[in-house]
């Protein structure tokens, strides 16, 4: 059992070099754009990476990551968690999912960069506002998702576990909540993505310090080898965050959809 | 008497789909309903089995389970055949374990290999998923089994087996069956009794009962009864007639 967990696991880790290439593209145009319009407007990959080296080695660079991160991840699970259990609940009601759509498209209209004004006369400048404007943003992508995922579970298996004598709770866990997974995780993703580009931003905008704040030093001090050392921080902590948590959960939840892939397919 | 529906009656958004059906099925019995497609039977048998309450009359039951087995297999994509297998068992509280070791005993039943139980839903072949639809009904020991078309899918060298492995385990396990189906020799084989429905109206047009008990007739008889009544008996000839038209 373990053994073969592990054996996923690698399965997994091997598949990253595919990950890798795709980087490393990305790497390659941005190398080009800089030999084409120079160090001043696009640094170099190398030179960013060594103003990161740089940046990591003062003291202030782990509170700063870990400040931003925190913000990020509190929104994010606050969101996820808050979003996709009203989803849940609205996802079995038409009349529910009908009344709120349009409170979700006002809400996902609404620019993030409004909230963090809005946030930031409601909470003031701090953490606070960084996490709510992140919850707001979040929330209503994790909750479209969960109430679509419900919405579109499979009644003919539900009708099959209630001629078995299921109740509406062992039904949710095994008919609806397995299906469900494959609408949150996307939806997720899309939530973790939201919340470290609104968490800089609010940073940025309200002046509460972490990747937010450092960015905005590095613009008034005109140095675009920090900042985009700072860029480049959210985006691989993104990553990690993706594709070491949410990825590996996922490929354990759904082996039942691998099993239906063809051998060459796989990976 | 294990089951008794009661001048059932149901409508769909206004149009009458069952019209005073009233049914009785005896311990030991299996009854096939045959009808044109569209005339109500999966409702009548949705009715019996209780996914809902009919608009009027009322179902009577003197058993304490039941299981069915529906026209697409209906299993969950996301278990194996061995947790498919025990999902009514896993409803009734059955430790792993035990749930575990009935399932393989029924996947020998049925005649699934061993090595497929380790096998997801897409893995499996559209026969081997009714075999184990079939043996997911037998996990708890049904008193009554309901069956909607199961086999109408298969092709006919599959589909005599598993009639065969109905027949066959409602002796040995004394289940009695409500066997829905639009193929009349299957219900002359499978069956003590064929109630035929009407094509429209929602009403039981007739009954007739077969000679000798299932599996003890030989296929030559189960041909010319199937026959003589799609050719002979007006009670057949109005539901084939209007399935030929249509
Ligand atoms: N949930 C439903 N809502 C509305 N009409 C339905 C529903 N289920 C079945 N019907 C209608 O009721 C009639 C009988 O359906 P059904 O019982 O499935 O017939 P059969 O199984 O004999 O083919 C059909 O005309 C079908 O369109
Ligand atoms: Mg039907």
């Amino acid at each position: 059992m373990i053994v073969r967990a592990l054996g996923r696991l690698g399965r997994y880790a091997w598949s990253g070099w595919a990950g890798l290439t795709g980087l490393c593209c990305i790497a390659a145009a941005w190398q080009a754009g800089h030999e084409a319009y120079g160090s001043f407007i696009l640094p170099a990959p190398l030179d960013t990476a060594r103003a990161l080296a740089a940046l990591a080695a003062s003291p202030e660079f782990l509170r700063t990551a870990t400040e931003t991160t925190g913000r990020a991840l509190a929104g994010f699970t606050l969101a996820a968690v808050g979003g996709s259990l009203i989803g849940v609940l609205a996802g079995y009601s038409h009349a529910a999912i009908r009344a709120v759509k349009p409170i979700l498209t006002v809400v996902l209209g609404v620019p993030p960069i409004a909230w963090i004004v809005l946030a930031l006369i409601w909470f003031g400048s701090g953490g606070g506002t960084a996490i709510a404007t992140v919850l707001i943003a979040a929330l209503p992508i994790a909750f479209a998702g969960a109430a679509e995922g419900v919405a579109t579970r499979d009644r003919a298996l539900d009708a099959m576990a209630r001629a078995f004598g299921a109740g509406p709770l062992r039904r949710f866990r095994s008919v609806v909540l397995p299906h469900l997974v494959s609408h949150l995780f996307p939806a997720w993703t899309t939530t973790l993505g939201t919340s470290f580009k609104v968490a800089v931003m609010a940073e940025l905008l309200s002046n509460a310090g972490g990747i937010g704040g450092a960015l905005a030093v590095a613009r008034a001090n005109l140095d675009v080898a920090d900042a985009m050392a700072w860029v480049v921080l959210v985006v691989g902590l993104l990553l990690a965050f993706e594709y070491g948590v949410l990825h590996p959960v996922r490929e354990e939840l759904e082996r039942w959809r691998a099993a239906g892939v063809p051998w060459g397919v796989k990976r | 008497m294990r089951l008794a529906l009661e001048r059932v009656g149901h409508a769909f958004l206004g149009r009458t789909v069952l019209d005073d059906v009233s049914l009785a099925l005896d311990a030991h019995e299996t009854v096939a309903i045959v009808g044109p497609s569209g005339c109500g039977k999966t409702t009548l048998l949705a009715i019996a089995a209780g996914l809902f309450d009919p608009l009027s009359g009322g179902v009577r039951r003197a058993y304490a389970r039941h299981a069915a087995v529906f026209q697409e297999p209906r299993l969950l994509p996301w278990r194996t055949a061995r947790e498919n297998i025990g999902y009514g068992l896993e409803v009734r509280g059955v430790r792993r374990r035990a749930r575990h070791a009935i399932a393989e005993r029924l996947a020998e039943a049925v005649a699934l290999a061993p090595e497929d139980l380790d096998k997801f839903p897409v893995e499996l072949s559209g026969g081997m998923r009714q075999r184990v639809a079939f043996a997911r009904a037998l996990a708890i020991d049904p008193e009554v089994v309901f069956f909607d078309e199961p086999f109408t899918a298969l092709d006919v060298g599959l589909r005599r087996a598993l009639q065969d492995l109905v027949i066959g385990s409602a002796r040995e396990r004394g289940y009695a069956a409500l066997f829905v189906t639009h193929d009349l020799l299957e219900a002359v084989r499978v069956a003590h009794r064929v109630i035929v429905m009407a094509h429209r109206g929602g009403r039981l047009a007739g009954m007739r009962t077969v000679a000798d008990a299932p599996g003890w007739r030989d296929e030559r008889t189960i041909w010319q009864t199937a026959e003589a009544w799609r050719t002979g008996d007006p009670l057949f000839a109005h539901v084939f007639g209007v399935e030929e038209r249509a």
